[in-house]
């Protein structure tokens, strides 16, 4: 079997929230092409290491390290880790009235495009690659005309999260309880939709505390965290073992 | 009629009337990094006589704003809305004070007013003072006046795109004025510190 190259490598990680330890020394790697589900009762600390990730304010880590393609992912700012292609699908998705789909996304290709010494793109450019990947989405094209989760469904939220990814073409993309408040329709639209963006070079953590999701999204190992540990790590089959069982008989 | 001002560039009005079935819309812009005032009283003297105001102020340095509003209701049966958006910087100074007054027989009166603000520095100060003074009782009023400052979750949610803090800072700030904003000529926008 071959390895492909560790993307993502944590070690050690503990951090804490307005003085109290959430994370108790979380250690995760994941490989390029590989899917990871991070599963765990509610309170076990998965939005944490999501916000960890993504460089949340407020979010203190105490001591670990996480790598990400060989750079140091908790020095860079949180816009630096977009621009090194990490992506994360929040859970509430925040309105912004006024500011458009198009006008927000293009402010986010520009400044990424900036960052990789690429020249902006031009209005047309933008807007072919708007088109290209609402198709590929199958999203209708009046979407990227709406202001930012303004009346949006949660359903729409959620596609409009997929969206922004398909924009930004992230090399791990953290999906932070993408399944919560969807209908098993709107559930199988957005799995469709994260399916067709996978590629061997790219990865994705989904937290989930449900295993539904990930009948449509299948997973390539499923880690379960409880109390701010990993304390089981396994093959899609302990995702099933925890939808049958729960997460109670589950220890390290 | 539809009706853009700029403070200090163009003539302002100190009274308006606006008789039976008479309507206005206006706009008031408050250029930035410039001391501006206002103070304009504007009567509906006549059934079906409507207004929709607006003002938006970008206070960027040192300067002062000064907002006097003072809607007469004179007869029933008219609308006014009054929707003021700006933010303070620096060490500005910005200062509203708004009085819809309703007559005792303008019955059927509609009358709304808001000014909203958005703090970006421990220096800059806004005062405001809406007043309703009503005389009249089958009426639809309201009034608010909101400060607050940038949004924290807004901010994440942007940098988490890629989008960098200042441009983020700015996307916010237009978001918040949009409301108003909209209503402005991009022409104008640069009278604000916007380039579009």
């Amino acid at each position: 079997m071959i390895m492909n190259e560790v993307l993502l490598d944590i070690k050690g990680l503990h951090a804490s929230v307005e003085g109290k330890e959430i994370l108790h020394g979380v250690d995760l790697q994941i490989r390029r092409g590989e899917v990871h589900a991070v599963m765990g009762p509610n309170g076990a600390g998965k939005s944490t290491l999501s916000a960890v990730l993504t460089g949340r304010p407020g979010y203190e880590v105490t001591a670990g390290s996480v790598s990400f393609a060989g750079r140091d992912l908790l020095a860079m700012t949180p816009e630096e880790r977009s621009w090194a292609g990490l992506f994360l699908s929040f859970q509430y998705p925040i309105e912004i009235p006024g500011v458009s789909m198009t006008n927000f996304l293009k402010a986010a290709v520009q400044a990424r495009r900036k960052a990789a010494g690429l020249p902006e793109l031009s209005a047309a450019e933008f807007l072919a690659l708007i088109k290209q990947k609402m198709a590929l989405l199958k999203m209708k094209p009046e979407f990227a005309k709406r202001e930012v989760n303004v009346g949006f469904s949660g359903g729409e939220k959620k596609r409009g999260e997929i969206f922004q990814m398909a924009m930004l073409d992230p090399v791990l993309s953290i999906l932070d309880e993408t399944d919560s408040g969807l209908d098993v329709d709107a559930l199988k639209i957005v799995a469709e939709g994260v399916n067709s963006l996978k590629t061997p070079q790219t990865s994705a953590i989904i937290i989930t505390h449900y295993h539904k999701l990930l009948e449509y999204i299948v997973p390539d190992v499923v880690h379960v965290l409880k109390e701010g540990r990993i304390v089981r790590t396994g093959g899609r089959e302990l995702a099933d073992r925890i939808e049958a069982e729960g997460f109670e008989g589950i220890d390290g | 009629m539809d009706r853009l001002y700029v403070i200090g560039r163009d003539e302002v009005p100190q009274r308006i009337t606006l008789g039976a079935g008479e309507s206005l819309r206006a706009t008031f812009v408050f250029p930035s990094r410039v001391d501006s005032a206002l103070d304009l009283t504007v009567d509906l003297t006549g059934p079906g006589a409507e207004l929709d105001l607006a003002g938006i102020f970008v206070c960027a340095d040192a300067e002062t704003v000064d907002i006097r509003m003072n809607v007469r209701h004179l007869a029933g049966g008219c609308k006014s809305n009054q929707l003021f958006r700006g933010v303070a910087d620096g060490r500005s100074n910005v200062r509203f004070d708004g009085l819809v007054y309703v007559a005792p027989d303008a019955q059927k009166t509609e009358a709304h007013q808001s000014c909203n603000s958005l703090l970006l520095n421990e220096g800059a100060r806004v005062q405001t003072d809406p007043q309703l003074e009503i005389y009249a009782d089958d009426v639809i009023c309201s009034h608010g006046a909101a400060i607050g400052y940038l949004s924290a979750d807004e901010m994440f949610y942007m940098r988490s795109r890629g989008i960098p803090e200042e441009e983020a800072r700015r996307l916010q700030i237009m978001s918040f004025l949009s409301p108003v904003l909209s209503r402005l000529p991009e022409s104008a926008y640069s009278l604000i510190g916007f380039q579009r």
